[in-house]
């Protein structure tokens, strides 16, 4: 594993049971994640994309292999310290934006630092610095029924770096976005990525946000099947060291 | 911990199934506190009156007047005799016998009812002071069929009225005064002993009361007299002998209350069982969102709890609330210690509504407890795929 290892999977499995049936949904995957780039993973439904992300995220168990992200082996942690070291390392985008509507957007960016030491009025000066990064700084008092998906979008964004993380994991981040909203909203990771550091493993169906990507990683029935950098035409099939830039 | 903005407004977003929670613990509330403020009505107008410095000398073995028999003879003979038994400014000593029946009369609004009479000697009304006083016309005249009736009474009683000719058996006796009391006395019929005892073909007194010199131990005085060879009796205070009938009716009282509570209780926490789940069967995505967030079990546990509590205290509020109007009310009941009825007022006092709201938060503790253990026990990635 290199200094510049973000995430480390060694035969890493995940195996469903759903009545009677077994689904292998990822099967001894090897992959190893350079940190400080941004990359796309991509695959057809049912390749283990989500699968992979939860289990990176500490979100799920892996059923064996080893996983091991930003010097942590997520499976020997406790449920417990699981969702500390969520709370302090990973941010969370997902497609539905999953914002708490009752709370307000700054409310909602506050969650994640009501969690930390930080006193109230520097959780809510931390929070209105993450809305003002995502450019909501005018929509903080706004509920999430009151913004457009965009926006609502970029408001689960600031929520993800509320606590500094240095990964952040997307999972169909721009699904539900007309293409203009999907792309600030893919501008805005680009960004993230570029000016703050922040290594982003984005989960994608959709070609064109997979190019605002360093690297496009391709699953395949659990496996890797191919990764490739941008401007690339294809990339071998290998347990490849993606490089960030 | 889960912000508390989240929690209360969370519970307002389902207004509905909140509201009724809420009304339903409301409910079952007010029913406790209503029975409980009987219970301190009750209480208070026994156990809150009644002199230090009055006696009660009954027969040895007598829980309740109506019990006891003081024969005349012995009577006389504690009265004179029984140096704790101060005297007025002519060196009588300040003691009287009295008579206690339960008779049933009947009602203003129909039925019947026992209503406890009392016959009295001219120095009954000195021994209790200002404590039992005349609020119209005046006390009988010894000697005569004339009665006064308790205020309590007067409303409540056919013949009670000023003027009124009340027959006791078979004698007629007339309403010459109303009198009012601190304690249970406000219920009763008093008229002059002898003809009370007449009238209601009694032979003997039923107790003998008396003023007690100043430092008087009523306890070693009690243990005197009932191994006294002459006149063996049993002596108490006033205030004790009256708190002494409270008793058995008070802990019916709470007994009912309990009762009631404990069922309409049961009610209640499944009503907020109900509202709970239902509110983290909607808001598992949520949940799911917290614990993705690094939200631990146990805050999601705290949140869905408090959630509950606010839920129970908002009930207990609004129960008060509804229980409130009845301070006051004036009612009726049998007094088990003596089969009479005996009138007095609701009370909400401090204790009752310490005691509802403390009831409320229990039902909502014991409404949120399994939805919120359900909450707390939810993966993130199950939580997260449930819209």
């Amino acid at each position: 594993m290199s200094d510049q290892s973000m995430i480390q999977a060694r035969k890493l499995t995940k195996v469903y049971k759903r009545g009677g049936e077994t689904l292998r949904v990822l099967d001894e995957l090897d992959l190893d994640i350079d940190a400080g780039g941004f990359f796309a993973l991509m695959g057809p439904s049912g390749s283990g994309k989500t699968t992979l992300l939860n289990l990176i995220g500490g979100l799920d168990d892996a059923t064996s292999g080893q996983l091991i992200v930003d010097g942590t082996d997520v499976a020997e942690l406790t449920g417990s310290e699981l969702a500390q070291w969520r709370s302090d390392n990973v941010g969370f985008v997902f497609q539905g934006f999953n914002l708490i509507p009752v709370l307000t957007a700054l409310e909602n960016v506050m969650l994640p630092l009501g969690l930390t030491p930080l006193s109230k009025s520097e959780q809510r000066k931390q929070a209105e610095y993450a809305l003002e990064l995502v450019s909501m700084s005018d929509r903080m008092k706004h509920r999430p029924r009151q913004l457009s998906g965009g926006q609502e979008q970029r408001v689960a964004i600031a929520r993800a770096i509320a606590t500094d993380p240095k990964l952040i994991l997307a999972d169909e981040p721009t699904g539900d976005l007309d293409r203009d909203s999907a792309n600030a909203v893919l501008e805005l990771m680009t960004k993230l990525n570029q000016e703050l550091g922040k290594t982003i493993l984005m989960v994608t169906h959709d070609p064109l946000a997979a190019e605002f990507a360093t690297n496009q990683i391709h699953l395949d029935k659990g496996r890797l099947a191919e990764v490739r950098e941008r401007g690339a035409k294809s990339g071998a099939a290998a347990a490849g060291q993606l490089g960030g830039e | 911990m889960v912000p508390i903005s989240y929690t209360l407004r969370s519970l307002f977003v389902r207004r509905s199934s909140t509201l009724l929670t809420i009304l339903g613990i409301a409910a079952t509330v007010a029913v406790l506190a209503g029975v409980l403020a009987l219970q301190q009505g009750f209480d208070r107008l026994f156990a809150g009156s009644g002199s230090e410095s009055v006696a009660v000398f009954m027969r040895p073995g007598a829980n309740a007047e109506g019990e006891s028999q003081f024969p005349r003879d012995k009577a006389q003979t504690l009265i004179k005799g029984q140096p704790a038994i101060a005297t007025d400014d002519q060196g009588r000593p300040l003691a009287a016998m009295e008579a206690y029946v339960a008779l049933r009369l009947p009602r203003i609004g129909g039925g019947e009812t026992n209503v406890p009479v009392r016959g009295v000697e001219p120095l009954t009304y000195a021994i209790h002071g200002d404590s039992v006083r005349i609020v119209e016309g005046r006390w009988p005249v010894p000697g005569t069929d004339e009665i006064a009736v308790g205020n309590k009474l007067v409303e409540r009683m056919q013949n009670c009225r000023m003027g009124d000719v009340l027959p006791l058996n078979l004698s007629p006796m007339r309403v010459v005064g109303v009198f009012a009391s601190d304690g249970p006395y406000g219920s009763e019929i008093w008229g002059d002993l002898d003809r009370i005892l007449d009238a209601l073909e009694r032979a003997n007194p039923n107790r003998v009361i008396a003023r007690v010199v100043d430092g008087t131990d009523l306890e070693v005085l009690n243990d005197e007299l009932e191994v006294d060879p002459q006149v063996p009796a049993k002596v108490q205070s006033e205030r004790t002998y009256l708190s002494n009938q409270t008793g058995l009716l008070s802990a019916i009282l709470i007994t009912l209350g309990s009762f009631m509570a404990i069922v309409m209780g049961a009610a209640a926490v499944f009503t907020a069982t109900n509202t709970m789940l239902s509110a983290v069967a909607s808001r598992t995505h949520e949940i799911g969102i917290l614990l993705s967030i690094g939200y631990r079990p146990v805050p999601i546990f705290v949140a869905f709890i408090l959630e509950s509590l606010v839920l129970g205290l908002l009930g207990g509020l609004v129960g008060c609330l509804i229980v409130l109007p009845i301070n006051g009310i004036e009612t009726g009941t049998t007094n088990f210690a003596t089969f009479t009825e005996v009138a007095f007022a609701f009370r909400i006092t401090p204790l009752v509504l310490g005691v509802a709201v403390a009831f409320s938060l229990v039902l909502g503790l014991l409404g949120g407890a399994w939805p919120a253990w359900r909450a707390s026990r939810m993966r993130p990635t199950e939580a997260l795929r449930r819209m």
